[in-house]
């Protein structure tokens, strides 16, 4: 699937509309359905590992878990289980698993009336990869050069031929 | 200044465990290694190997010489469950042996090629690996060594000879091609008692060769199911995976390894991990003992202060086994931390392949002498924190001693939790099965209804 430069970094959210017009809109949905949370999902900016998911703002039955909301959005990225996914409140610190979506709500809605969340996988460690190899021994390890990035596509492909595609992703290189 | 200070004076520079540098600036691992183990037709490369991963050591690792850490003897430093107070000399005594009897793996170079690749060596990406295999390391001194062990090589060392530490050690060892200033501690005891044996032993399940059920080798071919080869990088997460399935393949019948996943511990699958679910005539009173491994994300791009409170609760816990993370890129062992700084064993300091299947092979080099620390808010969010339990009832004082230190943070909601009964999700998910990939049973989002508020997403 080749790349679209527009999921690659959307605007945030809150930067793409005004504090008026956010407002305005959750006005409008909490009217018709004021049993629902009105949640934005985004990537963190850095993420490398997880796909993009195809919308931002979700509506959410209030006594929904943490625990059924990140298996929904697990099943819709069709990760496996083991693969680390984790939803940051306003991009700042996991909430726990469970506490209601109401709950949730009620300590850390936005000014506009959204509930904001983040998802991001782990980071990566290592650096300066290759520079050992080749001044030891003597000969490049041709395994030896590549970066994380490769993985990256690599786990992500796994994930592209087993998605039943009712979403469409798209996927970073 | 109180007595201890005077008693020291002379001794070592007041403030700081400078001491504990000593053997690193001289590196074990090159003089003992080269001295035991190595051809002497390759003598020529291996001196240029030297001075090159030397310098490399310095330049990427990290590894500086001018930075020494300083602890303060103002404030206790607690060490994976200890609290020492450094002003008394006999804590000090005792914190010094306590940290260099923890296990230190490193980089190393010079071991078989790992599988499907030409790799010899892990330096520049195998941290995390190294990270993992030292929390693996002390979930097993905690389950084999006898509570509060120390490495009787830490006993002998006086005061004199940790105090001949100086910057030019270091170009001495390579000038004089590494002829080794000491015996090699481990050999100095005529005859090793049961622990000692147990002890190499345990460090030999960690050797770079294929056949060590914990060593690089067979982590980076279980890493493979997630996706990963040698040379990539590993995160905490798949670490503590890899590290599952290791556990479980090795012959240590008795123990297991738990992975938390979404930062939620079932109890009620820990005690079906660890009861006697198998005829296991092994475990004694039918328990398996217990490492419980939980990845967690403290925040976005950095550490959310309001966890570092936490941290240092969850460091405090005489269960804790310690934290792999690192900072970002630069993966480290967290074993403690005073006031604003973690204590930490670092991994990327490359050192000789040691062929652990030797009889009485050098010890040294996988020990630490040197305390290293860095301040809480250059953690990198990413991390692992492992528990220990050996019988049912320390995981039932784990689980409400741990609780309780999460509870402790300013974030109003825990890290992490513990949930009675069982993940209904993936139970039949275990390790070995290569691409488990969630089908879409249960489908949720069933009703995506486009209301007039358009793009809003029903569930």
């Amino acid at each position: 699937m080749p790349p679209s430069e527009k999921t690659q970094h959307p605007k945030p959210f809150k930067q793409r509309k005004s504090l008026a017009t956010r407002r305005h809109e959750v006005a409008g949905i909490r009217t018709k359905f004021p049993t629902k949370i009105p949640v934005i999902i985004e990537r963190y900016q850095r993420e490398k590992y997880l796909p993009p998911l195809d919308k931002t703002k979700f509506l959410v039955p209030q006594e929904l878990t943490m625990t059924q909301f990140v298996t929904i959005i697990r099943n819709r990225m069709t990760l496996m289980p083991n693969q680390a996914f984790y939803l940051l409140i306003n991009n700042s610190g996991i909430a726990s698993m469970s506490v209601t979506m109401a709950q949730l709500y009620k300590d850390h809605k936005d000014e506009d009336g959204f509930l904001y969340m983040t998802y991001a996988s782990q980071e990566m460690f290592g650096h300066c990869v290759g520079y050992k190899n080749r001044s030891v021994d003597g000969a490049a390890a041709p395994d030896d050069l590549r970066g994380s990035a490769h993985d990256a596509s690599e786990e992500l492909s796994v994930i592209l031929t087993e998605s039943s595609g009712r979403f469409s992703w798209s996927w970073r290189q | 200044m109180d007595v201890s200070d005077e008693l020291d004076k002379g001794m070592e520079p007041a403030d700081d465990l400078a001491s504990f540098e000593v053997v690193d600036l001289s590196n074990p691992g090159l003089s003992a290694d080269v001295a035991g183990h190595v051809q002497q037709s390759k003598e020529k490369t291996k001196l240029k190997t030297k001075l090159v991963s030397a310098w490399n050591n310095v330049r990427y690792g990290g590894w500086s010489l001018k930075s020494r850490p300083r602890l303060s003897k103002s404030s206790p430093v607690c060490l994976l469950g200890q609290s020492y107070q450094l002003s008394y000399t006999g804590e000090r005594e005792s914190f010094r042996r306590a940290f260099s009897s923890l296990l230190w793996m490193t980089y190393r170079r010079g071991f078989p090629p790992l599988d499907g690749s030409a790799l010899s060596s892990d330096a520049g990406w195998g941290c995390m690996l190294r990270s993992a295999q030292m929390l693996l390391a002390q979930g097993l001194l905690l389950h084999m060594m006898p509570a509060g062990w120390t490495w009787p090589a830490t006993h002998h060392q006086t005061k004199d000879d940790l105090e001949v530490v100086d910057a030019h050690s270091l170009d001495d060892s390579l000038k004089d091609s590494g002829k080794p200033r000491r015996r090699s501690l481990g050999t100095t005891l005529d005859c090793e008692t049961q622990e000692e044996r147990t002890h190499r032993r345990l460090v030999s399940r960690f050797g770079d060769s294929p056949s060590a059920p914990f060593g690089l080798h067979r982590l980076v071919e279980l890493g493979r199911a997630s996706g990963k080869r040698a040379g990539d990088w590993y995160g905490p997460a798949i670490a503590a995976h890899i590290l599952q399935k290791a556990v479980s393949a090795s012959e240590l019948s008795n123990l297991a390894v738990y992975v938390a996943q979404d930062c939620t511990v079932y109890i009620g699958d820990v005690l079906n991990l660890c009861g006697t679910s198998r005829m296991d005539l092994s475990a004694r009173s039918g328990w398996k003992s217990l490492v419980l491994l939980v990845p967690v994300r403290l925040g976005s791009d950095a550490l959310n202060p309001a966890y570092t409170r936490c941290v240092k609760r969850l460091l405090e816990l005489r269960c804790c086994m310690g934290i792999i993370g690192g900072k970002p890129k630069h993966s480290l062992f967290f074993v403690g931390f005073q006031d604003d700084q973690l204590i930490y064993l670092d991994p990327h300091y490359c050192q000789t392949a040691v062929d652990v299947k030797q009889d009485n092979f050098p010890l040294e080099s996988f020990h630490c002498k040197s305390v290293r620390k860095m301040p809480f808010n250059r953690m990198d969010p990413s991390c692992t924190v492992g528990f220990y339990a050996k019988s049912r009832a320390d995981f039932q004082t784990l689980c409400s001693d741990v609780t309780k230190a999460l509870t402790s943070s300013e974030e109003k909601y825990p890290i992490f939790t513990f949930v009675e009964g069982h993940n209904e999700e993936d139970s039949g998910c275990t390790s070995d099965s290569v691409a488990h990939i969630k089908t879409n049973k249960g489908r949720p989002g069933r009703i995506k209804k486009k209301s007039s508020m358009d793009d809003f997403v029903l569930l």
